[in-house]
């Protein structure tokens, strides 16, 4: 089974803070990061610290999406919730969503549901740490660490240091 | 969580059902600072509120709480006088089945009706209080109220005041925190109060005595003549003797405990006037969790209804 | 006239082997075989020494014990909604599987004993639908009101011997005062369980645990208890014969425990044998099976009633048969009426839970539940113009079924024993 090591995540992460950084620069608007719970937040609030090491501020926040998931009704039971965080409107903002694996982008969908509950943003960027392809809906990321080849059965999982203990990508 | 159809007792949960249902509580509370009060997770979805036992508040919480789900909401109104002339509650299941609903809200004066319409039907009923029985989602604000003034549950101590013998509330509520390792501990006046030997719950029947045992949370219950038949006890003593007088009130203070009541409360009865503006009088925390926890409890059930067959 | 006849039989009483010829018509009689009269038996010998024609009817009977048919001193037979033709049938035929011969038919709403037509169409359906005798309970008061006392003189002149209103306590003392001082002159025997209704109104449940789990309204020990009292009074001073009817608490033990050690020659009483069974743990998560009147209590309360039969202080067990369609055992705890279904597996649920663990014997069953009973009920056959007997049964102790709905005969599903697994089978009548 084929992984990347928590190193290569690492160095990956800087890659992608550095794109943050001119990304930033290039727009008027102020940055915001929004991870999607339960492994996007941690993403995002690393590539906060990083841009702000760098001197670059950008807001921080996280949410979950399980309440605005399309597939509530084929479970049979409801996934837990976890507790949202975005302390500020959304109104005008650059929004960068950020999320550990893209895959068939109902997940994103939800995402941008959600940030609408929170104001008008000026603009939304997609940016991932692994896509695996597999889209079943018209949305593309504007930024993606890995591209992985896998097949529709294959598993793809991300792993964090901050909740997993462990860190790593096995698929 | 295992998926379940119905909400019953507290009995009936598991301990991660309790605190799944609890710490998304707190994830729905969130949604109340957002500038949309409202989320799409049960759009579509029909809820009944069904009412045999006048009550607003707890019936208008699980209404915001459905709404705030993006639920649609019915009101059943069941007059006294339908029931009178004898509509059996199976009668009523039949109906409300051709009605389809998915989620069933009920209140009734007889302990173990919601079971009964649980049992014969494929919405999720969720039992809002059936006599002395049960009331699991004030049993849920409670603890979470708790909860989110004290951080943690276990190790604390709660004293239920009141008519306990035909209180739900006291029964869900002592049952949820004991399962949360809290200690609780029963007072009010002699007959109202039920033996330590058949509650497993100390048992007290005057203040000194909870005062010695060192409570953090006085959680006074509503005094309810309109559900005794016959007095159980002169209701004229029991400001003076069980309620939470100007002078307790002082003690409270002293000892930093915190007031809580299920409402609506009766001043001048369970609670004097100043006591409601008490710094630790948890009463409008609890109206608002109250949602936040049926939201949660709205969202955690899963009717049959979903099942396509 | 031709003979049956049973070889190797157990007396189930002393546990001697036997052989018996049965036949009807034939001169010489058994009689008082161990104190037993033995209708229908005109012969008896020790295992295998009884001559057996050849080619006479036979039945082997290796295994299986012999013992005169139970009687039911408490029954109420009202299938709400059914016939009465077809309640009275149902009743014989459940009563028969569970060994039961005979029942004192309490009166209900169905079957208002107190006026003589009722009583002649009562005895009517019974003899031409039933497979067992029903002997029923006069009225105390009118409609069971407790307001106006029954004609009693009319009532025994078609042979009523005991009054009751159901399990009901009249409210009014002076009433039932009144009504036992006319009735004893008659010799009526008064049955009557010990309540306070202003105590017992609107509880459904013995206080306890479970009462306090399921926040239902308990009802008190001392209201039975209280009126067991009364009523030890009212017939101490009116003289009147007094059965007291489904005896439930340790404390009732008592009080008639101490009545009869005064004295007291005209007090019986009675429990049902779920008394001695279950208790309010049984009732769970609001099981209406559970639901009877008065409620399951404690198991010291069973204890002391097993004790009081022991000793004699309690006379017979009785079923308390009580058919409850299961619409309305379907509702909620509250609404749901009380009682439990008890004919179709009486003795086998003795035998079972009773007999066979060693807390009664034989011959503390066989008083209780056939002798007893008999000698308070006193069955005559007014055409014959003698008294009745009780047949003879063949139980098999060792064969063991599973009670189903369809196994039940008596027409309701409110039994506890629904699915259970008993021991024992009954033949009855033995032809």
């Amino acid at each position: 089974m084929p992984s990347i090591s928590k190193s290569e995540i690492e160095r990956a992460l800087d890659t992608w803070a550095q794109h943050l950084q001119q990304r930033a620069a290039a727009v008027d608007a102020p940055l915001a990061i929004v991870g999607i719970v339960s492994h996007g937040d941690i993403l995002a609030q690393r590539l906060v610290q990083r841009l702000q090491v760098a001197g670059c501020d950008a807001l921080y926040g996280a949410i979950d999406i399980t309440l605005y998931r399309d597939d509530l009704d084929m479970r049979g039971n409801r996934p837990a919730l976890r507790s949202s965080h975005l302390p500020f409107s959304t109104d005008g903002l650059h929004l960068v969503l950020v999320d550990d694996v893209l895959s068939t982008g109902r997940t994103a969908r939800a995402a941008l549901e959600v940030l609408w509950e929170y104001g008008r943003p000026a603009q939304v960027e997609l940016q991932c740490l692994a896509d695996r392809g597999g889209r079943q809906l018209p949305i593309h990321p504007d930024y993606v660490a890995f591209n992985l080849s896998t097949e529709p059965v294959d598993k793809v999982v991300v792993h964090l240091q901050e909740i997993d203990g462990e860190e790593d990508i096995t698929y | 969580m295992n998926p379940r159809k119905d909400l019953i007792t507290i009995d009936s949960l598991s301990d991660e059902d309790i605190h799944t249902i609890l710490e998304s509580t707190s994830a729905m509370k969130d949604i109340f600072t957002k500038s949309v009060k409202k989320v799409p997770a049960l759009k579509g979805k029909s809820v009944l509120t069904l009412f045999y036992e006048p009550s607003t508040r707890t019936r208008s919480s699980f209404e915001v709480a459905a709404h705030r789900l993006s639920a649609d909401v019915t009101t059943f109104t069941v007059s006294t006088s339908s029931v009178v002339k004898g509509e059996s509650v199976h009668d009523t299941i039949d109906t409300l089945m051709s009605m389809k609903m998915d989620y069933i809200i009920v209140r009734h004066k007889n302990s173990g009706i919601p079971a009964v319409i649980a049992r014969h039907c494929k919405a999720a009923v969720i039992n809002a209080g059936d006599g002395a029985h049960a009331h699991p989602s004030q049993a849920f604000l409670d603890a979470f109220t708790i909860k989110e003034k004290y951080g943690d549950i276990a190790g604390r101590r709660v004293v239920i005041i009141g008519d306990i013998l035909h209180s739900r509330v006291a029964r869900s509520t002592s049952t949820i925190l004991q399962r949360l390792g809290a200690k609780v501990a029963y007072m009010g006046p002699g007959p109202l109060v039920p033996l330590q030997q058949h509650t497993g719950i100390p048992r007290f029947t005057c203040w000194d005595q909870v005062f010695d045992w060192k409570p953090d949370v006085i959680y006074l219950l509503r005094v309810q003549n309109e559900r005794i038949d016959f007095p159980f006890f002169p209701a004229a003593d029991y400001h003076a003797a069980f309620g939470v007088t100007e002078e307790r009130l002082r003690r409270i203070d002293d000892l930093n405990l915190s007031i809580m009541h299920p409402g609506p409360v009766n001043r001048g009865v369970e609670i004097c006037d100043s006591a409601m503006d008490y710094r630790n009088t948890l009463i409008n925390n609890q109206v608002e969790n109250g949602i936040a926890a049926r939201m949660s409890i709205l969202y955690h059930l899963t009717p049959q209804t979903q099942c396509h067959d | 006239m031709t003979n049956t006849y049973i070889t190797n039989a157990t007396w189930a009483l002393t546990g001697a082997r036997i052989d018996l010829r049965m036949g009807h018509g034939e001169e010489i009689q058994v009689e008082d075989f161990d104190g037993i009269p033995l209708p229908g038996v005109n012969g008896i010998a020790p295992a295998g020494e009884m001559q057996v024609p050849s080619g006479a009817r036979t039945i082997d009977a290796t295994g299986k014990l012999v013992l005169p048919a139970l009687f039911d001193l408490h029954t109420s037979i009202n299938l709400e909604g059914h016939s009465k033709r077809e309640s009275i049938y149902r009743a014989g035929q459940a009563a028969n599987h569970g060994g039961v011969w005979g029942m004192l038919v309490m009166p209900s709403r169905g079957f208002v004993f107190d006026n003589a037509a009722t009583l002649d169409s009562f005895d009517d359906a019974v003899s031409q639908r039933s497979f067992a005798t029903m002997v029923p309970a006069g009225c105390i008061s009118e409609k069971m009101e407790g307001t106006q006392q029954a004609p009693y003189n009319t009532l025994a002149a078609r042979g009523v011997t005991i009054l009751s209103d159901g399990g009901k306590m009249p409210e009014s003392l002076l009433m039932l005062h009144r009504a036992m001082k006319y009735a004893a002159e008659m010799g009526l025997t008064f049955a009557i369980r010990g309540d306070v209704p202003a105590l017992t109104r609107n509880t459904c449940i013995h206080p306890g645990t479970t009462s306090y789990k399921l926040g239902l309204h308990g009802s008190p020990a001392c209201a039975e208890e209280i009126g067991i009292e009364t009523l030890v009074r009212l017939a101490k001073d009116t003289g009147v014969r007094l059965h007291i009817q489904t005896v439930s608490t340790a404390e009732g033990v008592a009080i008639i425990r101490r009545a009869k050690a005064d004295g007291m020659q005209n007090i019986t009483a009675e429990v049902a044998l779920h008394h001695l069974l279950y208790t309010h743990e049984n009732v769970g998560d609001y099981d209406t099976t559970f639901k009877t009147l008065p409620p399951l209590r404690d198991r010291a309360d069973c204890e002391a009633l097993l004790a009081g039969l022991k000793d004699g202080t309690i006379d017979c067990i009785v079923t308390d048969h009580t058919p409850c369609l299961p619409f309305a055992k379907k509702q909620d705890f509250i609404s749901a009426p009380q009682g439990m279904v008890g004919l179709d597996t009486f003795l086998p649920a003795i035998y079972t839970y009773l007999i066979k663990p060693g807390m009664l014997s034989w011959a503390e069953v066989i008083r209780a539940c056939c002798t007893a009973p008999m000698a308070i009920v006193n069955p005559y056959d007014r055409e014959e113009d003698v008294p009745v007997a009780a047949p003879l049964l063949l139980f098999s102790p060792d064969e063991e079924y599973i009670v189903t709905p369809d196994s039940l005969c008596c027409g309701t599903l409110n039994s506890p024993l629904l699915g259970s697994s008993l021991c024992g089978t009954v033949t009855l009548p033995i032809n």
